[in-house]
């Protein structure tokens, strides 16, 4: 015990008991709660030094024990505000122990952790993706687009040659013509999303697997009231020819208490 | 639809949080590492879920955010004097 100087963190749940959790943490340490007045942080006892491993499958691991915690604190103590992977405090002297660092940063931060806490309560996180498939969606532009048909009808009439040229043309027609929707529907789909929400995180857009193309990525805060009202909103999005859905959660609020400045103090 | 928490269809969702976002804390209270704050080398403590990343496609974003993170905390320690583009990129 010695030199399990650092205290992992967790997350903060609104709950003045000091208890175990149990040997569940990352690497199975035993997680338990440091209260300070309403609040408590859960933690495990861990040397001061990150968590770092060139092995995938084991940060993999340590990523999913991390969640688990986060998860059964939820379960037991409702709202919890959740930190990210390998927020490890230590004491900056001898003098002071491990778990009063804890408590004296959870009531230097109180005021902070209120407002946030007030922010989630009996709200969670979800992530919302949508996709489109360009060649389902290609085809319906074609079909619609005046500027297309008319390119087409001429293409039959040309030379191999000119007939080229035209395909060129062509192809950037349908291209822009594909980036204009893109964005109508972007908004069309920002905006009904959001009145089910109660906050939004816009992330950028990934790489998606197969033919389809991510066209929203957004964090989502919702009442738990709201939850449902939203999935119907989003089966209509993923009926429709051409579109798709990725809908995941519950979270923690991850992506809505990131924000909170970093303060750096006097050394 | 219902949200899912499937451990398959998830796991970029989960790594994108755990990873990347949470609360943030104090940067004097948390472990430092070579004068660092953990924040700022967080990128290292991961480096295992880069490949993972990788294949996603999300690392970039990830590491540059840690990096303009990290040069902030030591652009305000430094009391405003700005790094120049090559200090930062061997903060690491």
């Amino acid at each position: 015990m010695e030199q399990e100087k650092g205290r992992y963190l967790y997350g903060v749940a609104a709950s003045e008991r000091a208890v175990r959790l149990g040997p569940m943490g990352i690497e199975g340490c035993d997680v338990y709660t440091i209260p300070y007045e309403d609040f408590c942080a859960i933690v495990h006892n861990c040397p001061t030094e990150p968590y770092q491993s060139t092995d995938e499958e084991m940060v993999k691991r340590w990523v999913s024990a991390h969640q688990g915690v986060l998860d059964e604190a939820k379960e037991r103590f409702g709202a919890v505000i959740p930190f990210g992977f390998d927020t490890i405090l230590q004491p900056r002297d001898e003098a002071i122990s491990p778990d009063q660092v804890v408590k004296d940063w959870l009531k230097g931060d109180y005021e902070r952790l209120r407002a946030l806490m007030e922010k989630i309560k009996d709200r969670d996180e979800y992530g919302v993706q949508i996709f489109y498939e360009p060649g389902v969606v290609g085809r319906q532009i074609a079909e619609q687009s005046q500027e297309i048909q008319k390119l087409k009808e001429e293409i039959a009439t040309k030379s191999p040659g000119m007939a080229y040229i035209y395909r060129q043309k062509l192809g950037k027609a349908a291209k822009a013509e594909m980036e204009k929707l893109a964005d109508r529907w972007f908004k069309d789909f920002y905006s009904r999303l959001k009145p089910h929400c109660d906050d939004i995180v816009i992330e950028k857009t990934r790489r998606a697997n197969g033919d389809r193309v991510m066209l929203l990525n957004l964090s989502c805060l919702v009442h738990k009231e709201k939850v449902d009202s939203l999935g119907r909103e989003l089966e209509e999005i993923n009926n429709m020819d051409g579109f798709s859905v990725h809908f995941s959660g519950p979270w923690p609020p991850y992506s809505f208490v990131a924000k909170a400045v970093v303060s750096i103090k006097g050394e | 639809m219902e949200p899912t928490r499937d451990t398959h269809a998830t796991l970029v969702d989960l790594l994108d949080r755990v990873l990347d976002k949470g609360l943030i804390l104090n940067a004097d209270l948390m472990i430092h590492v070579a004068g660092i704050p953990l924040l700022g080398v967080k990128l290292n403590a991961a480096l295992a879920g880069m490949e993972t990343m990788l294949k996603y496609g999300i690392w970039q974003d990830w590491d540059e955010a840690q990096r303009s993170i990290a040069a902030e905390e030591w652009r305000q320690k430094r009391k405003e004097v700005p790094l120049a583009d090559s200090e930062i990129a061997t903060t690491f």
